[in-house]
C-alpha cells in the first residue's frame, strides 16, 4: 500500500492557527472578514481532512502517514497516525472549532479588543489539539500536549483584570502541566526501555511488549498525565477552576475536546497496555470515584455553569471507567467496551450546548443561576425562549432520556458493567456507582425542567443579579443560540436514525467487542423490545432521578473537599521554596565555601571508599633525600602556618610574600627555571599591589573571629586529603619506570623535530615547556591571555570614578581615615 | 622530595580554606592567593621527585641534556600562574569597590546589606 503523504494532515493542523494569526493582520474594522478568517481555519481543517481519508482511507497501525524529518539525530520526525481514533477526535476538534469561532462572535459582541485577541488564542489551541491526536511519534504528542496547557492557561486567564481568573489559571496549568512532565517521563522511559517511539510501531507491537517493572511505571505515569487532562479524581477541582474562562471557551476546552485528550490517550494506549495487570483496577477505580463524585457534586450546585462542569468531571470519570474495563475485552475476549467513541461524540454533542446556551443566558437574561432563571419560559424575548428550548433539549440529553444518542450510550456503558462484573463480580459497584450518577443527572434535568418551566410571579425577579453585564443585543445575536441547537439537533438525529449514525461511526470505532452491537447501535425504542439488564439499570436510575430531583434534597451549594488541595499545595510549595532558597542562599561567601569543600572532601572520601588501596601510605618515601629542598619545604610551611595567626595587616602581606618566595625556590629544585622566573616576578608585584590596596580598605573591626575550632576543622580534612592525593599521585611519578610512555615524553620527542605522528611538523625549539605553551597548548595559551585581558578589562570598567575620587582618597589617606565613609 | 611537597601542599590548602572561611575579605583575598600556590605545587608533584639516586637533580626540560625532568607539569603551571595573577588583580579591585561603595569587607555585613531576593527577614513575603 502506498504510504500517504503527511502534508495534508500537516496543512490540516496548521491550518486554525494561521487562520487565527491571520487576522490579526485585519483593521480593527473588519468584522465580517475577521470572522470569515476565523471560521475558515478549522473549516479548513475539516475539508482537509475529509480529503486526505477519501483519498487514503482510515489507516489502521501499519500504514501511519509519511514523514517529514525534522530533528533526525533524536529520530524525531513529523509523521502522522490517522487512524479511527484521531480521524474521530480531528473531525470532532476542527468541528466544534467552526460552531465555537461563530459563537464567539455573538458572545463577544460589539467588543473587538477581545475578538482580535481571541481569534487567534483559539487557532493556537485548535492547532495544538490537532495535533496532539493526529501526532504519530510520541514526543510529537507531548509537544502538542504541551501546547494545549499553555493555550488553556491564556484562556482561562482571559480576563487580565480578574484576579481569581489568574488564579485558576495558574491551578489549572500547574496541574495538567504537571501531568504533562509525567507523561513526558512515561513516554521517555518508555521509548528508552521498548525503542517504541511511534504510537503506529506501538500498536503493532503490542502483543509483543514484556510486562516488566519499566513498562508499567511508564504506563503509570502517563496515565498519571491522562488523569490530570481529564480532571481525574483527586486533581479534578482545576477543571470547575476553569470555569472563569469565557463561556465559549468553556464549551471548547473544557467540555468537548481538550478534557478529552486523557481520554484519548488512555484510547491510544489501550491496545498496548490494556493488557497490563494494572490497567484494569487502576482506571476503573479513579473512573468510577470520579464519575460518581462529579455527578453528586453536580447536583448540590445553583450556578448552572459550576454544575455543567461538574457533570463533565461525572462523565470523564466514567469514559475512564469505560477504557479501563476495556483492558479486559482486549485480552480476555469479554465484550466490555463498545463504541466508545460514540460514547465521547455523545457527549460532546450535548454539554457543549450547555455551556453554550449557559452563555446566552447569562447574555439575553443575565442570570446564570438556577434560582434566578425561574420561570425562564414565561419571560418575554424571543431569544430566551430559544435559549430555554435548547437548555431543556440538551438537558433531557443529559438525563440519556430515550430518543437520544446519550440514551444509548448510556446503555452501552450499562452493558459494558454488565459484561465485566461476569468477569469480575466485584465490578458490579461500579455498575451501582453508574446509575447512582445517572441518576443525579436525570434529576439535574428535573430540576432544570422545573426551573425553566415554573409559573410562579415574583420569584426569584427581586434576586436577579446579572452575573455578565447583557450586551447590547446585534444582528449575530441569534448566534447565541443557533450553534447549540444545531449541535444538540445531531443528538437526536443520531439517536432517532441510529442508521445514519452507523453508517457514520462504523468507520472509525475499532473497539467492539459486545457482539449484541456488532452492526450498530441500537434503535431508540430497541431496549425495551429486548428489555435486560441495562434496561432495568436505565429505569433505576431514571425514578431515583425523578424523585431526588423534585425533592429537598441536596440543593445546597457544597463546596468540594478537593478545592483546599490546591490552595494547601500552592502556599506549601510557596513557603517551602522559600525556606530552602534562605538556608542555601544565605549570602554568607562563607556558607557557600564551606558547601563547596565539603563536597569535594566527600569525592575523595567516596573514591578512597570505593578503592582503600588509597589510604595505604606509600612506601620507599624519604624527606630527607635534598635538604635544600627540605628547608625550603619548611619555610613554605611556616609562613603559611603564620599566616592567620599574625594580625597586623602589612606583616601579614609580608608573610604571605615569604611563603610565595619559598615556592619559587622550590620550582628552582624542580628543575623549572620558566616557572621560577614568572612566579618570582609576579609575587613582586602581587605583594606590591597588596600593599596598595590595603591601604585602601578599612580596618578589620574588633567582632570576635568567628568559632576557630569548626574553621579548623574543615580546613584540616580538605588540606590533609588534597596532601594526601599530591602524596599519591608525585609518589606514582616517582615510581615511573624511565620509558614509561607520557604525555611529557611526546612533547620532548617532537620539541625540535616532527615524526609520522605530527605530520612530520616539530616545534622547532629546545625550550620544552615553551614549545608546549606556544605550540602544543597555543590555543590554551591564547584562552589564558584571553581571561587576563578580560581580568584587565574587569579592573578598567570596576574603577570608572577613579579620577573623581582621587582627591577624596587623597584627603582620606591622609588623615589616616581610610573610606570608611 | 615528593613527601616535602604532599606536606607543602597540605598545609597551604588548610591555611587558605581556613582563612577563606573567615569574615574578613581581605582574608579570603589571601585564601584565594595561598591556594593558588598549593595547587601549583600539587601539579609539580606529578612531574616525580627531580632527585636522582645518586643524590644529584635533573635537569631543567631543555634539549641537549640527558634526565630531563617531565615538562608537561611545569607548562599547565605557568599557564597557572599567570591566570592566578588575573583573577587576583580583579579580587583586589573588587575588594576596593566593595568597600567603597558599601564601607565594609565583612562577609556578614554584606550579607545582612541585600539579601539576594531583596528582603531582609526573609519568610513568606
Amino acid at each position: 500500500m502506498v504510504t500517504a503523504a503527511p502534508y495534508l494532515v500537516l496543512a490540516a493542523v496548521g491550518a486554525p492557527v494561521l487562520a487565527g494569526l491571520a487576522t490579526m493582520l485585519l483593521p480593527a474594522s473588519r468584522r465580517l472578514t475577521r470572522l470569515a478568517l476565523a471560521t475558515a481555519g478549522p473549516a479548513t481543517s475539516v475539508l482537509l481532512m475529509a480529503i486526505h481519508l477519501g483519498r487514503n482511507g482510515v489507516s489502521t497501525a501499519d500504514t501511519p502517514t509519511g514523514t517529514i524529518a525534522w530533528v533526525p539525530s533524536l529520530n524525531l520526525d513529523i509523521s502522522f497516525l490517522v487512524d479511527g481514533l484521531g480521524a474521530f477526535f480531528a473531525l470532532l476538534i476542527a468541528g466544534m472549532g467552526v460552531v465555537v469561532v461563530l459563537y464567539a462572535r455573538a458572545y463577544f459582541g460589539h467588543d473587538a479588543a477581545s475578538l482580535a485577541r481571541f481569534f487567534p488564542t483559539l487557532g493556537f489551541f485548535s492547532s495544538a489539539m490537532l495535533g496532539v491526536v493526529l501526532a504519530d511519534h510520541l514526543l510529537l504528542t507531548v509537544l502538542f500536549w504541551e501546547m494545549t496547557s499553555v493555550s488553556s492557561f491564556l484562556l482561562i486567564g482571559w480576563d487580565r483584570d480578574d484576579a481569581d481568573a489568574g488564579k485558576r489559571a495558574m491551578q489549572a496549568f500547574f496541574t495538567t502541566g504537571l501531568g504533562g512532565f509525567a507523561l513526558l517521563g512515561g513516554v521517555l522511559l518508555f521509548g528508552g526501555h521498548t525503542g517504541i517511539w511511534r504510537w503506529s510501531h506501538l500498536m503493532a507491537e503490542a502483543a509483543t511488549i514484556s510486562h516488566d517493572g519499566t513498562v508499567v511505571a511508564a504506563f503509570v505515569l502517563m496515565f498519571v498525565g491522562a488523569a490530570t487532562k481529564s480532571a481525574q479524581w483527586p486533581l479534578h477541582d482545576w477543571l470547575p477552576g476553569a470555569m472563569k474562562a469565557p463561556t465559549p471557551v468553556s464549551a471548547y476546552l473544557h467540555s468537548a475536546t481538550m478534557v478529552k485528550a486523557g481520554v484519548f490517550l488512555l484510547g491510544r494506549m489501550l491496545p498496548a497496555f490494556g493488557a497490563l495487570a494494572l490497567w484494569l483496577p487502576l482506571l476503573v477505580s479513579i473512573g468510577a470515584v470520579t464519575m460518581l463524585l462529579g455527578a453528586v457534586l453536580a447536583l448540590n450546585q445553583g450556578d448552572l455553569k459550576k454544575i455543567f462542569a461538574y457533570t463533565t468531571v461525572s462523565h470523564l470519570g466514567l469514559l475512564v471507567a469505560m477504557y479501563g474495563m476495556g483492558g479486559a475485552s482486549t485480552t480476555g475476549g469479554l465484550g466490555a467496551i463498545s463504541w466508545d467513541l460514540t460514547q465521547i461524540a455523545s457527549h460532546a454533542l450535548y454539554k457543549a450546548p450547555l455551556f453554550l446556551v449557559v452563555g446566552a443566558l447569562a447574555h439575553l437574561v443575565g442570570a446564570r443561576r438556577l434560582p434566578h432563571l425561574f420561570g425562564l419560559w414565561h419571560r418575554p424575548g424571543a431569544g430566551a425562549k430559544a435559549a430555554a428550548v435548547v437548555l431543556l433539549l440538551s438537558g433531557y440529553a443529559l438525563a440519556g432520556g430515550p430518543g437520544t444518542v446519550s440514551f444509548v450510550a448510556k446503555e452501552l456503558f450499562f452493558a459494558a458493567t454488565t459484561r465485566a462484573s461476569d468477569l469480575h463480580p466485584v465490578l458490579a459497584v461500579v455498575g451501582v456507582m453508574a446509575i447512582a450518577a445517572a441518576a443525579c443527572n436525570v434529576a439535574i434535568f428535573v430540576r432544570l425542567t422545573t426551573t425553566v418551566l415554573g409559573h410562579r410571579s415574583g420569584v426569584g425577579e427581586a434576586a436577579d443579579a446579572p452575573v455578565v453585564p447583557a450586551g447590547q443585543p446585534d444582528r449575530w445575536a441569534f448566534m447565541l443560540w443557533a450553534p447549540a441547537a444545531a449541535l444538540i439537533a445531531l443528538q437526536y438525529l443520531g439517536g432517532l436514525v441510529p442508521s445514519l449514525w452507523n453508517r457514520t461511526f462504523r468507520g472509525v470505532e475499532v473497539n467492539v467487542h459486545d457482539e449484541a452491537f456488532a452492526t450498530g447501535i441500537p434503535l431508540a425504542w430497541e431496549p425495551f423490545l429486548h428489555p435486560g439488564m441495562p434496561l432495568l439499570m436505565t429505569a433505576i436510575a431514571i425514578t431515583a432521578g425523578v424523585v431526588l430531583g423534585f425533592s429537598g434534597w441536596m440543593r445546597r451549594d457544597m463546596v468540594d473537599v478537593h478545592s483546599r488541595i490546591w490552595p494547601a499545595s500552592y502556599r506549601g510549595i510557596r513557603r517551602g521554596g522559600h525556606r530552602i532558597f534562605h538556608s542555601i542562599q544565605t549570602g554568607h561567601v562563607r556558607h557557600y565555601l564551606a558547601v563547596v569543600f565539603s563536597v569535594l572532601t566527600l569525592c575523595i572520601g567516596w573514591a578512597a571508599w570505593a578503592d582503600p588501596a588509597m589510604l595505604r601510605p606509600p612506601a620507599g618515601m624519604d624527606p630527607f633525600e635534598y635538604p635544600a629542598g627540605l628547608l625550603l619545604g619548611a619555610v613554605v610551611c611556616a609562613a603559611a602556618i603564620a599566616l592567620p595567626m599574625v594580625t597586623e595587616r602589612v606583616v601579614r602581606v609580608l608573610v604571605l610574600g615569604a611563603s610565595g618566595f619559598a615556592v619559587v625556590g622550590l620550582y628552582l629544585v624542580y628543575q623549572a627555571p620558566d616557572l621560577a622566573l614568572t612566579q618570582l616576578m609576579f609575587e613582586i608585584i602581587s605583594v606590591i599591589l597588596f600593599l596598595l590596596v590595603l591601604r585602601l580598605l578599612p580596618r578589620a573591626d574588633r567582632r570576635p573571629r568567628i568559632r576557630v575550632l569548626p574553621r579548623l576543622a574543615l580546613a584540616s580534612v580538605v588540606g590533609i586529603s588534597i596532601g594526601w592525593m599530591t602524596l599519591l599521585a608525585g609518589h606514582a611519578a616517582d615510581n615511573r619506570a624511565d620509558d614509561a610512555p607520557t604525555l611529557g615524553k611526546f612533547f620532548e620527542a617532537h620539541s625540535l623535530e616532527g615524526s609520522e605522528l605530527t605530520d612530520g611538523r616539530g616545534g622547532e625549539g629546545r625550550n620544552v615547556v615553551n614549545v608546549i605553551l606556544v605550540d602544543f597548548r597555543g590555543f590554551d595559551t591564547l584562552g589564558e591571555i584571553t581571561v587576563l585581558a578580560t581580568a584587565a578589562l574587569g579592573v578598567w570598567s570596576m574603577l570608572p570614578g577613579r579620577r573623581r575620587h582621587r582627591e577624596e582618597e587623597d584627603l582620606a589617606v591622609d588623615t589616616g581615615q581610610g573610606v570608611q565613609t | 622530595m615528593t613527601t616535602v611537597l604532599a606536606v607543602c601542599v597540605a598545609v597551604l590548602v588548610t591555611v587558605s580554606v581556613y582563612l577563606m572561611l573567615s569574615r574578613e575579605l581581605k582574608s579570603v583575598a589571601m585564601g584565594v592567593f595561598a591556594l593558588g600556590h598549593g595547587a601549583n605545587l600539587s601539579i609539580l608533584a606529578m612531574s616525580g621527585s627531580p632527585v636522582l639516586a645518586d643524590g644529584g637533580l635533573r635537569n631543567p626540560p631543555i634539549l641537549g641534556a640527558v634526565n630531563l625532568v617531565d615538562p608537561l607539569p611545569q607548562a599547565l603551571i605557568l599557564t597557572a600562574i599567570v591566570i592566578n595573577f588575573a583573577v587576583m588583580g580583579f579580587l583586589l579591585t573588587l575588594l576596593i569597590v566593595t568597600a567603597r561603595r558599601t564601607g565594609t569587607i565583612n562577609v556578614d555585613d554584606l550579607a545582612a546589606e541585600d539579601r539576594p531576593d531583596g528582603s531582609r527577614t526573609g519568610g513568606d513575603r
